[in-house]
Formats: structure tokens, sequence, C-alpha cells
């Protein structure tokens, strides 16, 4: 599969890259650089898919002296590494996307928040800041424009939740990662109370990448609601896991894991995993659905992260229903009530079922109500999206099945 | 803005809270992490409400109203919802055979039950769960139960949004989140001032006083004691709101009665020990304004406002009155001049107090004035024991109390609301000082619940300038305004609990803005029903002072009614 927007191998070597991204930025207006992201349909690529082009906008028409941009570098989707890949291969990339989006949105201060397990990625982006303060990248007259820009790395501590905007923002400010009540959002009130951009890896470097072209290819591809290419992390059962760019609606699920993961190792797929463990698993009968924000919302699942994972039909679906519980009980801030109690109400019934070897129709039962309510009535999306996995896996295999 | 509630159009001029608006439009929606004296918290997303046109529920307590808004606030998927949250909620309350509501010190006024019959919960078909924390019952003042804590964040923002105290906060995170102290210490080793503002606002049985309830059914079967007890000015107003009459309800002569049916040698009333304060600390107060003394003075009667001094701000321990509060005075007196008057030794007699404080029971055992009380108990304790012997409290025959240490003056009874104090000095510094007979007795300006009031009164040509404030977090600010010169005070009353005694931690629960307006109107009714109204006219004062004491600030004053402070910080 070509890589379009992210094809040039311009690793870590600062003299090959030629930031035209920003170059170009910097000729323009504010609000020219914003109109173009947003023609590009540009979604956010950390999981919520929110237009990045009118969060930019936002901020850009809020007057304020002090606005801040802040990179989502805290990957933490299990299954989903592509920010990773991006930070490690293409670190400028990113950093031109950051630098970009200050610009556009007037905003003289950015942050990095990489999470504190990515060592190799804090090494390179910390390296990689230093040597653009050094080109006059960063800081004062940016390029010989009189755009001044500062940015930080911060390490995250090793808390999931703070993938959320807004426990992310509470992190930097050095308070408990746990979300904020929204409104108001972060657009408006951010970061110390000022209007901040939130924004993930694979997003800004995919506006650096929009950015370097005159014309706009990206909008040119995918549909009309998935526009571009998506960085999607495949891992699991298959035998050549990574990450791969992939235009919007060119490949189905079942192409993306038979073409480019080298389809599945074992027997056959029991199930796949489409956007990390917030998102609804994927029978084989399913897998056909084309590549797309819409699409896969349409079979009741979602983009997510881009973080692919596919499961063996010989592997026991129990056991991972369990790891992913474990998971989502050990990671809820414990803030609000419904997903603190129902993620580990939750993990009480999973332990239970997994001992057992099989659910009661009464346990799906409270499992599917339990699902009703945090996602009904959590305050992030970390608990709207905590028991999606787990009961669509009890619906799709276990409702039939077992009867006691 | 117009607004649809349930199909309803309602028009608001401001932009309220959801929340806010259906209380105006008088539908309930069940809350359990909301109170209406805290910053709106939305954690335990009971209030859930649905809104036309948004994906997910919203918490009505965080969510403002905007124009054309349409609400539901009951609808299936809110029902639903709620249901299942509440079902999450009691499964981790630590309800087993062990641990119920049968035993629960909140038996009659949990928060959680009553939220779990608004929403209907029938069955709870999770498993419980329990957390498995050990109880604290580190303090002399308050005991925490954390398997019945819900983690709803109410105490911890009691304690550090109202009192400015900080001494609870949250540990870990997910669902080993706990409400702790700092380092685990224990509720009697932090800086806690032990105000029990933490257990009016906890929805569960999670905290509670230190019972003494025991130590006082035993005392009261010991044939070889002599049993007093004495009554504080702000129990009178609350006590019948425990036998379901509403707030406002004076019991004074019912729980006279009550007392004397639980078996109490004598019922004494501690506002004869609020003129006694009022004698030595108006004098004390002169006493310092025309030698130069130490200004402002504070007030020293609560407890709780004591420690907090102590702890936070050392530096201001001369400008606290020496004077003892009132229930150790009252300890003091009944352990000299009535023990002797009776003809029995100390050890004989047992002086329980009823207080609606739990910082009086930290009080009691302050070396510095250790073995004046043996016990005290909290208006709820009280009301538990006449509950325990069958009193119907508001139907026995009504009784006064005993003399002599059950004479007072209307000055003892506003003790027990904000400004009381202050009140009740001016009434006696006025006449001390002028020799002239004060003309009008009610002092408007430091009346009301308000937490920081300023008044000048004048006194014989001098203005002097008086403060009255309640609860910490204004203590706090009152007293940085006073470090930093911006405020020249020469007499301050300050009183740990939000409206003071009236709002006591002891008091029965609920204790909100609306009950406690009602008992400081009962407290000031008390004052105007009584014919002695100054409390140097309280006759047993006069005889007291003229049998035993000598005068204001004399020597035997000072040995029996003084006291020292301790710098904690």
């Amino acid at each position: 599969m070509e890589r379009i927007f992210l094809k040039k191998d311009l690793g870590k070597n600062l003299e090959e890259y030629d930031f035209l991204g920003l170059k170009n930025a910097l000729k323009m207006q504010p609000q020219q650089v914003i109109n173009k992201i947003k023609e590009s349909g540009l979604r956010g690529r950390g999981g919520a898919g929110f237009p990045t082009g009118i969060k930019w906008e936002t901020v850009f028409s809020i007057e304020n002296d002090t606005k801040f941009i802040i990179c989502n570098a805290d990957e933490g989707e299990p299954g989903t590494f592509k920010d990773r890949f991006l930070m490690e291969n293409l670190p400028f990339k990113v950093l031109e996307g950051i630098i970009i989006s200050g610009y556009a949105t007037g905003s003289k201060y950015g942050y990095i928040y990489i999470r504190g397990e990515y060592v190799e990625a804090i090494k390179i982006v910390k390296k990689a800041i230093e040597k653009l303060y050094e080109k006059n990248i960063l800081g004062e007259n940016i390029l010989n424009s009189d755009f001044l820009f500062d940015l930080k790395l911060v390490r995250g501590a090793g808390a999931y939740v703070c993938g959320d905007e807004t426990s992310l923002i509470n992190s930097i400010e050095g308070d408990r990662g746990k979300s904020r009540i929204k409104p108001p959002l972060p657009v408006f009130e951010g970061l110390y109370g000022k209007p901040t951009v939130v924004n993930n890896v694979e997003t800004l470097a995919a506006a650096a990448e929009i950015m370097s072209y005159d014309n706009n290819p990206y909008s040119q591809m995918g549909t009309e609601k998935s526009r571009g290419t998506k960085l999607v992390s495949i891992s699991g059962d298959v035998n050549k896991p990574g990450v791969y760019e992939v235009e919007f609606g060119k490949l189905t699920v079942k192409d993306i894991v038979q073409e480019l993961a080298g389809g599945v190792k074992g027997e056959k797929i029991g199930f796949v995993i489409p956007g990390g463990i917030s998102t609804e698993a994927l029978t084989e009968e399913e897998l056909d659905v084309p590549y797309t924000y819409e699409n896969l919302q349409k079979m009741g699942s979602n983009i997510g992260s881009g973080g692919m994972i596919v499961v063996s039909s010989q592997r026991n679906h129990l056991e991972i229903v369990k790891n992913v519980s474990d998971f989502f009980r050990d990671e809820t801030c414990g803030t609000c009530f419904p997903c603190r109690e129902g993620n580990k109400n939750i993990n009480k019934i999973v332990s239970d079922i997994y001992k057992r070897g099989y659910p009661t129709s009464h346990e799906i039962e409270i499992i599917s109500d339990i699902q009703y309510a945090v996602s009904s009535a959590a305050r992030c999306g970390f608990g709207e999206s905590s028991l999606n996995l787990i009961l669509s896996i009890f619906e799709k295999f276990y409702t039939k099945k077992v009867e006691v | 803005m117009k607004v649809k509630i349930n199909n309803r159009e309602y028009e608001f001029d401001q932009e309220i809270s959801i929340l806010d608006a259906t209380k105006k439009a008088h539908i309930k929606i069940p809350t359990l992490c909301y109170s209406e004296k805290l910053e709106p918290f939305g954690s335990c997303r009971l209030c859930s409400v649905e809104i036309k046109g948004e994906r997910t529920l919203k918490p009505a307590c965080v969510t403002k109203i905007t124009d054309g808004m349409e609400i539901f606030t009951h609808s299936q998927r809110v029902r639903k919802t709620r249901k299942t949250i509440m079902e999450l909620i009691i499964a981790s309350h630590g309800i087993n055979c062990n641990l119920n509501c049968l035993t629960c010190s909140k038996s009659g006024s949990c928060e959680i039950k009553e939220v779990a019959e608004e929403i209907g919960v029938t069955e709870i078909r999770v498993p419980p769960i329990s957390i498995g924390l050990p109880e604290d019952r580190s303090s002399y003042s308050i005991v925490r139960e954390p398997q019945k804590c819900i983690v709803c964040n109410r105490c911890v923002r009691k304690c550090s949004e109202v009192q400015s105290v900080n001494i609870l906060t949250i540990a870990n995170r997910g669902p080993d989140t706990y409400v702790t102290t700092f380092m685990d210490k224990g509720m009697g080793n932090v800086d806690c001032t032990n105000c029990g503002q933490c257990i009016l606002e906890c929805p569960t049985g999670a905290l509670h006083e230190v019972y003494q309830m025991d130590q006082v059914w035993a005392a009261l079967s010991d044939e070889s004691k002599y049993v007093i007890v004495q009554t504080a000015p702000a129990v009178r107003v609350a006590i019948a709101e425990e036998f379901g009459a509403e707030p406002g309800k004076i019991a004074t002569k019912q729980m006279v009665a009550g007392l004397r049916l639980l078996g109490f040698d004598k019922v004494f009333d501690t506002n004869f020990a609020a003129d006694l304060t009022i004698m030595e600390e108006a004098n004390e107060f002169i006493e310092r304004f025309k030698n130069n003394g130490k200004l402002p003075l504070f007030t020293s009667c609560s407890p709780g406002w004591v420690k907090f001094l102590e702890h936070n701000y050392p530096e201001f321990i001369d400008n606290l009155s020496s004077c003892k509060s009132p229930q150790q005075m009252f300890g003091a007196i009944a352990k000299t001049y009535y023990a002797n008057k009776l003809g029995i030794s100390k050890e004989d007699m047992v002086v329980v107090s009823v207080m609606p404080c739990t910082a009086k029971k930290f009080e009691r055992v302050r070396p510095e004035m250790k073995g004046d009380v043996d016990y005290v108990l909290t208006t709820r304790e009280l009301a538990k024991m006449f509950k325990l012997a069958g009193i119907d409290l508001l139907n026995v025959p009504q009784e006064e109390y005993d003399e002599p240490l059950g004479i007072s003056s209307g000055a003892g009874a506003i003790f027990g609301a904000t400004g009381g104090v202050m009140e009740a000095a001016l009434r006696t510094a006025y006449e001390v000082i002028t020799g002239k007979e004060l003309e009008k007795l009610d002092f408007e300006a430091v009346r009301g619940i308000e937490g920081i009031k300023e008044a000048t009164v004048e006194i014989d040509g001098i203005n002097l300038k008086v403060a009255i404030v309640n609860g910490l977090g204004n203590a706090r600010k009152v007293l940085e305004m006073i470090k930093n010169g911006e405020k020249e005070l020469q007499f301050v009353e300050f009183m740990a609990c939000p409206g003071g005694c009236i709002g006591g931690g002891g008091q029965p629960i609920p204790t909100n803005n609306e009950i406690l307006l009602k008992r400081m109107q009962a407290i000031y009714e008390v004052d105007r029903s009584l014919p002695i109204r100054k409390s140097h006219e309280n006759p047993a004062i006069k005889t007291l002072y003229k049998e035993f004491l000598e005068e204001p600030l004399s020597e035997k004053s000072h040995e029996l009614l003084h006291t020292t402070y301790l710098a904690r910080s």
C-alpha cells in the first residue's frame, strides 16, 4: 500500500526536512490556514473525530493574549501505537503540525504531552525540539517571520485517562489526572483557564502534510464524511502487525487484515476490534465493511484511535474480556460514580464468568444495563466507551449460546 | 430565556443551572454529590437529564440552561440510567449482615435511602463489593467508617470550601479511590478542628460523632454517682426536629422533663454558664481596652474555632480570651461551688453536657481543663437516648430547670446563634462601662446568618469596632485581613460552624440554610420571652460571685474559669 501523506521517509534528520508546510502557512493569514484545513475535511485522529479546522477556528476567534496548543501524545489505547510510530520516525512532522496550529490559532505556547511509557519517543522528540530551537524554527521570529512560538515537552505519569483532553490539562497543571466537567470546553477555557486546542499527534502530522501541498489532494481522497487517510496500527493474531496508512473507503476491514497485515495467524478470525478496546468488536461476518467513520458507525462500532486488534477464533474470548475489563477497572479515574462503580462491578461479574467459563443470561442483562447507564451518564469519553467492547462480545457471542 | 421542561414552557431571566430551573418548576431531581453550600461537582450523575439533541445525558447540577432547551427530567432513559447507578452505589456501600441500616448512625437521616426511594430501586442485582478499609477511631470527636463511604466528596469539599481546614482528601484512583486524611494518619492526628461539619454533609453513615451514650447510661445506673446535666442554648431549638417537629420548635421544657425521666439528678442550663462567661469576658475586654491590652479580643467559646487558631494562626493566641467556654465553666463551678453546697465530693459527681457540637468532645479532654466535664452528648445522641427510653418528647409535661445552675438570662440563650456572644457581651459591657441602663437591648446589626458581619457600637462616646464571624473559611479571611492591617477591630466573635451553634456539627440532620434560619428565629424568641435579658442581672450569677467568686477576674475566677492555649503548628 502506497503511503500518500506520510510517504516521505524524512525521519530524524533535520537537514533533510523541508518544513514546507510551516513555510507555506507563514506566507498565509491564519484564517487562510484554517480554511485550508477545513477544506481538507481533516477530523481529529484521537478517537472522537471532531473536525480539526472548526476547533482551530474557534480558538482563533477568541480574543485572548494567552492561548495554548496541546499535542495529545498520551496514546494509551491498548492496541494503538501509530502516534509512537509518528514521534519516533517523523518527529519533525509532528512538531511542524504543532507550530502550524499555533500560528493558525494565534497561540504562542505549545505543549506536547507524551505518555511516560514512551521512553524512546520522549528522547527523540526532546532532541527534535532542541534542534528546532537551534534552527530558529521554535522561539522568536520563526523562519524570519514575526511569529513567536514556544514548545515544551511534558511527560505523562502513566494514567490512561489522561488521554481525555480535560484530564490531560489537569495533569499538565499538576492536578490529579481526572476529567473536568464540560462545559466549558477546552477551546473556551482550557489550560490555566485559557483557550486551548488539544489535538492528537496524528491529526497535527496530517495538518502539516496538508499544508505542504499547494493544491489540496487530501480533500480529494476518501469519502465525503471520511476524508484523507488514516494510520492504522494492527496487532494481535496477524502475520504482519504494524502501522499502515489507509485511504478511507478504499479498503474494507477485511482487506486491511488480509492484505496489509498478512492475514490471521491461526485457523480463522474470531473477531476484530477495529479502533482500540473502546470500540465494539466485529465478527468475521461483519468484516466486509469499508473502512470509514460512517460505515463502521453503521455497524455499531467506530474508527476510534485506529488501533485494530485481530483475535483468532482459537483464543478464549472470555480471557480477552477479562483482560479488557481489568484494564478499565484499573484505569477509571474514580471521580464519577457510573464509571467508577460500573467498571468495578462489571469486573467482578466478568471475573465470575471467566472462572465459570460461561455467562448466565442474567449476567448479560446486568452488563447490558450497566453499559447503558455508564455510556449515558459518565463524565468523560473514557466512561462513555469503557464497556462497549465487553458488551459487544457478550452480545455477539454469548446471548444465544448460553442459557442457565 | 424560554426553556421546555417535560414539554411545559418556562421562562427564566438568568442563565441558571438545570437543577435550579427544575427546582423553580417544582420538579425534584435526585442528587447525592450536590449540596447547596458547595460548588457543584457533577460526579454522582444521578441528576442526569435528557436534553433534546444531545447524544448523552447531562448532569443538571453543572449544566446551564440555554434558550430553547428542551429538558426531560424523568424520561425512560433517565429513569433506567438513574436506577442502575443507584444499584451500583448501594452495592458498593458495604451493606451486609454485619453492617446494615439497622445499626447505622444515619438510620433516621440517611440520604441514600431517601434517594433510592425517590428513584424507585427495588432490587440490587450486582454483588456487594467491600473496600475493606478499617474504621478511623483516632479522634475524640469524629469516627469515620470508610466502608460506608460512597466517595461523593462532600465532606472533602465542605472541609475545604466552607471551613478552609483541608484535612480530608481523596487518595488512590479508580475503584480504589477513598476518602482519607493526610498520610492516612487519622482524624485525631491531623489539623482537624472537630467541627463536625463533615458529619452534617455526609449522605451516608460514613461519618459520625464518637458516641458517649453508653457511658452516660452507665453513670445514670450507678447509684453511687450524683449525675447532673447541662444543656447548651442551641440544643433546645433543634432537638424537637429529631421527633418530627418543624425546625424552629422550642422544646426547652420538654427536654428538661425528658432529662429528668432519663434519671439525671439535676438538670441545669449551660445558659447559666454563658452568663458567667459574659461576666468574665466582658470584664476582660474592658480591662484590655482600658489598659492597652492585646486587642482585638477574640471569643473562645467555640472549641473548633480555638483549635483552628492554634493550628493555623498561633501568632494570635494572645488575642484569644482566656475565658473557658460556657461548657467548661459550668463543669468547673459544678464540681467546686455546687458540689460543696451539696456536700458531695467531686469524684462522686458526674457532669454531662448536651451540646450541638462535636468539638466539645475534644474540648472536654484538653489537658488545660480536664476533669471539668465527664461526658459530652450531641443533640443527636440525646435524641437517641430519649427514643431508647421511650420518651415521647413532644408530649411530656413541661418542666423547669433546677436552681441555681439552671437560672439564666436571655443573653445566655443567644449564645446559640452567630452574633449572640457579641450581643450578650455588649449588653453587659455597656452597662458596666457607662453605669447607665441600656435602652435598646437588641443589637440588630450583629444578627443574621451572614458569614462576616461588622458593626460600630457607641459606648459612652467611644466607637467600638466589632465583628462577628461564623464558619472557619470566613475566620481565615478575617484573620488574614487583621494580619495585613486591612481591618482594625476591637472585639471579634468567632464561631467554627456556619450559623454558629445552631448549625453545629452535632445538630439534627439535615441542617441547611432554611433550617438554620428557623432555629435562629427560635433562639431570639427564647431571649425575648425571658424576664432577665442581661447576664449581670442574673440573680444566680450575682449570688455565685457573692458567695464564691468574689468578683469577675478575681483570683478564684482565674483559677477556675480561665485557661491557656497551645500553639499547634
